[in-house]
Formats: structure tokens, sequence, C-alpha cells
């Protein structure tokens, strides 16, 4: 077992985390840790210091209010997924929640920690899509708030800032009227990261899909939703063809380049089938 | 940078007050401080679950936690589910079935299956494929897992 060398500090408050990531080189908040310890392990990533922020109470925030679902960065995924209000008002988040990992990894692993991986991947990522999630952003110059298709912007490559971090997502209102859903196609049946993910919710009036681990970062099916929200496109399998427009997946050791474009257009096909009736 | 922080825990019941590399695994500490070595090391990146261990009663992998976030918490392992010698009612239910062979996944599996126990008393296949999906059996032991959890759950 390889001993890591760095420092730790654990802080209690949130303006001292900023303060230290700010100032020092190398800094990295320290969460859940899941993807962090798994990385530093690997060579991903060679920090001098973690700053533990999970017990921030800013960071602890997990509530309803008139704007929506605060979810604090330091909520774990098994609290999103077994959440009474998500599971009623926003299933597709709690699904997307609760696709990473098994159990034991969802008590440690954050929703924050998920998006600011960053992995194309992510199965929060497409669900926060279709959701217009905004992500609140705490850092040296102030707070700052990003939709969350602007924060990702590349593989492992998020608009955070130097001294930057996450201290919330939000779930705006209103919440969808329709049905979503978040399916996955993996290499096992159990635990694994998606090959392909695709989110479609209904918004009542209008759909919205974003799909994953089918681009340099998730993306929104825009050529899709808009041949149904806007030329009354019926069948889902003619709008789910559609989908090739949106993406350029590669080939990996999950999955082939042509079996990414394939399997995408199946599960949008039937996301459409489940959420529109269609 | 080998610095040490003191840190105040109980383990299996017992206070216990030490001192924790920076950078060292909870994992590395259980096993190599504590001496507890029923807790296993397999992939250390959180894939496998043999290393899972209940930190203030949450399974989690031991392999991606910090010593030092021990500090203040419960910690359970393997080693404290017997009393008196008595092996507790999941550990047993897993010899009655020979849930294992080469024994290495056993003490995460059953720590996974004693949390799931908790939340749900009485699990159907389904529930403990996915309460049991983080850890993995290399032996192919996964029927006579699922019967001994639904055996010691109905017990």
């Amino acid at each position: 077992m390889k001993m890591l060398s760095y420092d730790y500090v654990k802080c209690t408050g949130l303006s001292e985390a900023v303060d230290i990531l700010a100032k020092e080189e190398q800094a990295y908040p320290y969460a859940g840790g899941t993807d962090l310890m798994v990385g530093m392990r690997g060579g991903k990533f060679a920090p001098k210091k973690l700053v533990d922020v999970k017990d921030l109470p800013e960071l602890n925030v997990f509530e309803e209010n008139d704007q929506g679902i605060i979810i604090g960065a330091a909520i774990t995924l098994n609290q999103i997924a077994c959440d009474d209000s998500i599971v009623k008002n926003i299933p597709i988040l709690a699904e997307g929640s609760h696709s990473v990992g098994g159990y034991t990894i969802r008590n440690r692993a954050t929703l924050a920690g998920n998006i600011c991986n960053a992995s194309p991947a992510a199965d929060t990522a497409a669900p926060l899509y279709t959701l217009e999630a905004l992500i609140n952003i705490a850092g040296p110059d102030g707070n700052r708030s990003l939709p969350v298709e602007e924060f990702f912007t590349g593989p492992g490559q998020t608009a955070l800032k130097k001294g930057e971090l996450v201290q919330s997502i939000v779930i705006p209102r209103p919440f969808p009227a329709g049905k979503g859903v978040y399916s996955k196609a993996s290499r096992t049946g159990s635990v694994d990261l998606a090959t392909v993910g695709v989110a479609v919710q209904n918004w009542g009036e209008h759909v919205k899909i974003a799909v994953g681990a089918v681009a340099a970062t998730p993306v929104r099916a825009l050529s899709v939703e808009k041949a149904i929200n806007e030329k009354g496109e019926k069948s889902s399998a003619e709008a789910a063809k559609l989908v090739h427009n949106d993406i350029a997946p590669i080939t990996d050791i999950r999955g082939s380049r042509e079996y990414r474009y394939h399997m995408v257009e199946v599960l949008v096909r039937r996301g459409l089938e489940q959420t529109m009736g269609v | 940078m080998s610095d040490k922080i003191k840190i105040k825990f109980t383990v299996n019941g017992d206070s216990e007050e030490r001192e924790a590399v920076v950078g060292e695994t909870l994992l590395k500490f259980i096993r190599d401080e504590l001496n507890l070595t029923g807790t296993k090391s397999g992939c250390e990146i959180g894939e496998c679950g043999a290393c899972t261990v209940l930190l203030d009663g949450k399974p989690v992998n031991s392999c991606l936690v910090l010593a030092v976030e021990l500090d203040g918490k419960e910690l359970l392992t393997i080693e404290g589910l017997s009393k008196n010698g008595e092996l507790d009612r999941l550990q047993q239910a897993f010899i009655d079935h020979a849930a294992f062979q080469c024994g290495y996944c056993t003490p995460g599996m059953i720590m996974a299956a004693r949390s799931l126990l908790e939340r749900n008393p009485n699990p159907n296949d389904s529930e403990i494929n996915k309460a049991l999906s983080g850890n993995l059996c290399r032996c192919g032991a996964y029927q006579e897992i699922r019967d001994a959890v639904k055996d010691s759950a109905s017990k």
C-alpha cells in the first residue's frame, strides 16, 4: 500500500476553505473522496494539501425553498437517492444518483463531487442537464452561479477557477410536470461506469434530453428535442435517430464508437416511450 | 511530510486514542495500527468491497477514507460482531450456507449485509443483490451469500 504524502486540514468555515484553496498550490477540496482518493493513487491528482470540507455547515444545506431544492456540496448520493421530496418531485435525479457506484460508495460520494470530477459519463450530469440545474460556486472573488451545462468544459475539466469550489446545486422551480427517466448501458448489471447514459425528462409541454459518455462532456440531444418540441415528431423511433447529430462518441474500454451510436439511440427511444407515450 | 494527528474514536465498542498518519487510509490504519486484520485489502480503488467497515453505522470502503477522519467516530469491523466467543447470526449463517470458498470477500460482504439488514430486516433477492453490488466474490458464491443473508433475516 503506497503511502501518499500531503497535508490535511479540516476546515470550520467556508471562507477558510476558499482562502486555503486560493492561496496554496495543489490544494484540493475533499468531501467524499471516492474519486479523489482513486485519482491520487493512480497519479491523476497530486495534491499537496487536502482541504476537508465535508462538515462545513454551508455545504450541508439540503432544503426545499421558493427557489427550488438546494443540495449542499457535502450531501451524499445516498441522501439524495433516498430523499422523499426528490423521489416524489424529481425522480430522474434520484435515479441518476442511485446509478453511481454501489451503496457503500454512495454513502461517501457527493453530487457535487460527481460533477466536479467532470467525467463525461457522470450519471448525475444528464439528469441535472434536463432539470436545468444551477451550480452555486464560492470563491475568493465572491459567489457566482452557473447553469450546469456551462460547468462542464471537457473531460475532467470544469469552469471552476483557482480557489473556487462548488457550494451547492440548485434544482430550480418549477419542477417538471411530467415523468423523467435516467437509463444507462454498462458492461455489467451491477456496478460500472456508464457506457452510455440517457436522461429523458417530460416537462408537460416539451421534453428535455441529455446524454452522457458520448461526447467530451454530457450534452443535450437538441436535435431530438427540436423534432419533438417544435416539429411535432410523433415517432419516438424517428426522433431517437436524430441523436446521432448531437454526439461524438469515442471507442474506449467500455465500448466502441459504433456501439455507443447504437445504444444511445436505443436508450433515447426507450426513454421517449416511457416518458412521452409516443 | 508524515505528520501525525491525534484522533479519538471507538472501535468495536472500545474507546481509543491514537495518532494517525496524514495520508494513511482508514484501511491501513485498521490493519496495521489497530491490528484488526479481518478487514481485507483488495482493489484499493473502491470497486471490490473487501475493505467494507461500518463508520458511524454506515458501510464505507475503508480504502477510500482517510484514517484521520476516524476522529470522533464509531468504527465497527468484522471483529466486533462476535460476542463472548459466539459468532453473530449473520456470521453463523455464512458458515451454515458455505457462503464462501476462499473467504477473502467475506468480512466486507458480512459488513455490507449487516448494514442492509439494519435498514431492511426482510430483504428480497433483488434488494440483497443491490445492497451487495459493491462487494465482489471472485469464487462466485453469490447464491450462497444471498441464501445466508435471507436465512439470517428470517431468524
